[in-house]
């Protein structure tokens, strides 16, 4: 049996280059897949969490988060398609219009 | 408290519809007002209706009837003190002092008649009727009147219901509204013509002017209000309330009659505010008649005699006679000054401004000494400590008679000045009809420049001076362009006119192209240069209807007016037995008995002595200019008589005056609080002649059997003497005027022919010009408000701006700043906002963190 502590490390540092890619990339797609890459950070932790426990509502949350996450990139992925629309580009440095 | 809703002492069914004696008139000002806007223009309205005229004649004859019945119901049943108030107007729950209890005080609208109030009522509600069908006659035959003469008469009838008001309320408060309700019509009537800037001016004038007395009445009233707890006459009048207030304050009520005599200075436009009365005379003459000589201006004098009963009762005895000795002071400077200044009107109306100003203050000498007396003597019937006072039946008859003296020249005042305007509104009426009627081509002045303006030009012609010099020799700060009061000083400079500031501002307007109050040297080249191309063309047909220089001779063209004239001059001058000289003399006699008691009051004594001469020449002067000799140009041989509805009240007036006599041998010189004294005093009418002959001039002693002979000399000889010689002269070759006429006019050439002497030495001189100029009062109130108050105005304006709008601004400043800051922080760019999420969330797990750690 592997430590928990180890799967929560890993779990942490999916987690941050998820936050850190979010922060720093311009394209819309790879700032979308940190938000994924930090979601599954979350649903390793509960499937560690699940197992380690001996209790199913772990899996129960893993569950149900990979179904919203399926449905948030499909609204994602339209999203980007309506932004391509307008600005002729994916690029987060180019939509602003909540500036000041 | 009075006025709470139930009738006091009620004894006549006269004063029981006295109320309606100041309802009526307030009832027909709106109606005039409402039909007059209806049916402006209607044939019938102009005609029949005479555009209200009519209307308010109506509602003002039902008025004198009322006030008729109410003064014969009083003189003849009941002589003593009548109050009645049975509205309340409103009760308002005040804290008294001390203990927390609530006390009610309810205000009420009640009607007090006493004798002032009855010689008031029937000066006002007759001299209203009389005054309202000589405007019918005045107002209704000048075009420039047509179509708006309902608002003349809508504002009249309102006016007079003030008037009436005053009289009639029963409380110092409904005074004060009255008071300012006679205020603010003089104030729009003033203003008849406001498209004139002189009479905006003159109205604004008056209305100030007045309001700076109005202030001081107020902070008085307010102080008697402190004193006795209430304003109505049945508590401040009431003989314990003043025995408490002499006990305990007596110096403060001194304060608050002192200050109350302040407004009745200018309310009587009497000295140091006196400078509204003669510019009024831009309203209608039928406003002059009824409000700046027969009316309004009495109100000062029946505030100050309605403060007899503190000056007379003894428990206040000696605390007033200081005050009563400003009064008597300010009258007499009064007096003194506006009869000189009478001397050099040519205006005829403003000759009868001065006058009624000088003959206001005589009554305000006569009232002050009245008041030493009854504050002075031991007048009642038992002395304070109790005994049986053995001087009384003396002191008081003095007392009687120096107050009696002081309302009655009120009454004849009134009578004699409100026919002398009305009189000289007629001569001026058809001065002015004649002229039309003469020079009707040259009657439009459209294209007149400024004749100070052509004065400039001839000036620099003949000074060799061009505009450039001229313009740079004025501008005195240097800033290119030039002010109004920089072109009024080179004016007065160069000698061309000295104008007062309205006609600075038409004159600046005339120059002013781009319209931005000032002058540049462009503007003025050019209106200058336009007016020298047309001096060769124009010429300039200035003709002022009320002036004297274009009069003279009217005696065989104006008979009624004329002999109205005549006897209102003489009753004014105080010429024997006729209406004035009772009064005139008890005023004077009356003053010199104070100053042999009191030092002091040689001052007023000999003010009026000196004035009663003056008097003499200034109307003596008036009436030649006016009516003898040879008519001054073309005009004044053309005038025709006047209409009937102006002759009815001038024939009325004519034989109240002549029957001055008539009323003081009934007694109205001892029109005194005081049944025991009242009319017809058991001497019957011959009698009473003769009594009042041998009385009238306080003759106990044989020094004023002296002064008055001394008085009746200088007053009715050396003044109306010094005239004769000067002015006048006999009528032209075919002229007849009416036989009472031609002994004053044989007189006049005779005096003339034999004793004429130069006077434009006198007139030239330095103190001439000074009274023209009214001893420069104008002038200096003027710089006075230009330095002082314009001065902190723009001081106060700064600190406006600085501090009061600085402090609002600094915050709206501050909040802007920090909100542009904040603003920077929202980029726009989702990715911005999720690190600053994820910081905040990473501060809150760390804060958690330490809390629960």
């Amino acid at each position: 049996m592997i430590d928990p502590a180890w799967v929560s490390g890993l779990s942490a540092l999916l987690f941050v280059i998820g936050l850190a890619g979010a922060f720093t990339r311009k394209n819309a797609i790879i700032v979308l897949m940190c938000i994924e890459l930090m979601l599954n950070a979350a649903n390793m932790q509960f499937a560690a969490a699940a197992v380690h426990h001996g209790d199913t509502t772990g899996w129960v949350y893993t569950i149900f988060a990979i179904a919203i996450a399926a449905s948030e990139v499909a609204i994602g992925l339209a999203i980007f398609l309506a932004m391509y629309g307008q600005h002729e580009s994916i690029t987060l440095d180019d939509v602003n219009v909540l500036k000041n | 408290m009075a006025g709470s809703g139930s009738s006091e002492i009620v004894h006549s069914t006269a004063a029981q519809y006295a109320p309606w004696i100041l309802l009526l008139p307030m009832l027909a000002f709106p109606i005039i007002l409402y039909l007059g806007k209806a049916m402006n223009g209607n044939k019938m309205w102009k005609d029949t209706l005479k555009e209200g005229g009519l209307i308010a004649l109506g509602f003002m004859g039902a008025s004198l009837v009322l006030s008729l019945w109410l003064v014969i119901d009083f003189i003849g049943a009941y002589g003593g003190t009548e109050m009645l108030s049975d509205w309340t107007w409103f009760t308002s729950s005040m804290w008294a002092d001390g203990d927390n209890a609530v006390s009610t005080v309810s205000f009420g609208f009640g009607i007090h008649i006493d004798h002032i109030t009855v010689m008031l009522l029937f000066i006002a509600s007759f001299l209203c009727l009389l005054i309202n069908t000589f405007a019918i006659g005045y107002m209704n035959t000048d075009p420039i009147n047509d179509n708006r003469n309902h608002r003349f008469y809508a504002e009249f009838v309102l006016f007079c219901s003030g008037m009436l008001g005053m009289v009639l309320a029963d409380s110092f408060l409904w005074l004060f509204i009255f008071w300012e309700l006679m205020g603010l019509c003089s104030y729009l009537l003033i203003g008849f013509y406001y498209e004139r800037p002189s009479a905006a001016y003159a109205a604004k004038k008056a209305f100030l002017t007045t309001r700076v007395g109005d202030v001081f009445l107020m902070v008085g009233l307010a102080i008697l209000w402190d004193l006795f707890g209430s304003l109505d006459y049945a508590v401040v009048f009431d003989s314990h309330n003043i025995e408490a207030v002499a006990h305990d304050s007596a110096g403060t009520l001194a304060w608050a009659l002192g200050l109350m005599f302040i407004g009745a200075v200018g309310k009587s436009a009497q000295f140091p505010l006196h400078v509204w009365l003669p510019d009024a005379m831009e309203g209608p003459t039928p406003v002059s008649a009824l409000i700046h000589a027969a009316t309004m201006v009495n109100a000062g004098l029946y505030l100050v005699a309605r403060m007899f009963p503190f000056f007379g009762h003894e428990a206040m005895h000696g605390e007033l006679a200081d005050l009563a000795f400003i009064i008597a002071a300010i009258g007499g400077t009064t007096a003194v000054m506006a009869a000189a200044i009478a001397f050099v009107q040519h205006d005829l109306k403003k000759v009868l401004a001065y006058s009624t100003m000088s003959q206001l203050a005589y009554i305000f000498t006569g009232l002050g000494s009245a008041l030493y007396l009854a504050n002075t003597l031991y007048w009642h019937k038992y002395l304070p400590d109790g005994t049986t006072n053995a001087d009384y039946y003396v002191n008081h008859g003095i007392v009687i008679v120096a107050f009696g003296a002081a309302l009655f020249h009120l009454f004849n005042h009134a009578m004699a000045k409100g026919m002398l305007f009305m009189a000289s509104g007629a001569v001026i009426h058809e001065v002015h009809h004649a002229h039309h009627h003469l020079h009707h081509h040259e009657d439009d002045h459209d294209h007149g420049d400024p004749e100070e303006l052509v004065m400039l030009a001839k000036y620099l012609n003949d000074n060799d001076q061009t505009v450039y010099e001229f313009f740079k020799s004025i501008d005195l700060d240097g800033s290119g362009d030039i002010d109004m009061f920089e072109f009024q000083k080179a004016l007065t400079a160069s000698q061309i006119a000295n104008l007062p500031p309205w006609e600075m501002t038409a004159l600046v307007k005339a120059v002013d192209l781009n319209g931005d109050g000032r002058l540049n040297l462009p503007e003025l080249d050019l209106a200058l240069g336009r007016i020298v191309s047309d001096l060769d063309h124009g010429h300039h047909d200035e003709f002022d209807a009320q002036s004297m220089e274009n009069m003279g001779g009217l005696a065989s063209k104006m008979p009624i007016t004329a002999t109205a004239m005549l006897v209102g001059s003489l009753s004014i001058m105080g010429f024997p037995l006729i209406g004035g000289f009772w009064s005139k003399e008890g005023i004077i006699a009356n003053t010199w008995r104070v100053a042999l008691e009191d030092p002091r009051f040689f001052y007023p004594a000999l003010c009026v002595l000196l004035g009663a001469g003056m008097t003499g020449f200034y109307m003596s002067r008036m009436w030649l200019k006016t009516f003898a000799g040879s008519p001054k140009g073309e005009v004044a041989a053309h005038v025709h008589p006047t209409n009937t509805w102006i002759k009815i009240p001038l024939f009325t007036l004519t034989f109240f005056s002549l029957g001055g006599v008539i009323l003081a041998s009934m007694g109205f010189t001892h029109w005194a609080p005081d049944i025991e004294y009242a009319l017809m005093s058991d001497h019957g009418f011959i009698g009473g002649f003769l009594y009042e002959m041998e009385h009238v001039f306080a003759n106990s002693k044989p020094f004023f059997f002296i002064l008055t002979y001394i008085a009746i000399f200088i007053g009715a000889i050396v003044g109306p003497g010094l005239a004769l010689s000067l002015y006048g002269g006999a009528l032209d070759e075919g002229e007849t005027a009416k036989p009472w006429f031609t002994p004053v006019l044989a007189l006049n050439a005779a005096v003339k022919g034999r004793y004429h002497w130069d006077n434009s030495a006198l007139a030239g001189s330095g103190f001439a010009t000074a009274l023209s100029n009214r001893l420069y009062f104008d002038h200096y109130y003027d710089m006075a408000m230009l330095k002082i108050v314009a001065a902190f105005s723009n001081k106060a304006a700064q600190a406006d701006a600085s501090v009061i709008d600085g402090t609002v601004k600094t915050i709206e400043r501050t909040s802007q700043d920090i909100s542009t800051k904040l603003r920077a922080l929202t980029t726009g760019s989702a990715r911005d906002y999720i690190l600053m999420a994820a910081v905040g969330t990473l501060a809150l797990v760390g804060l958690i963190w330490g809390v629960v750690a």
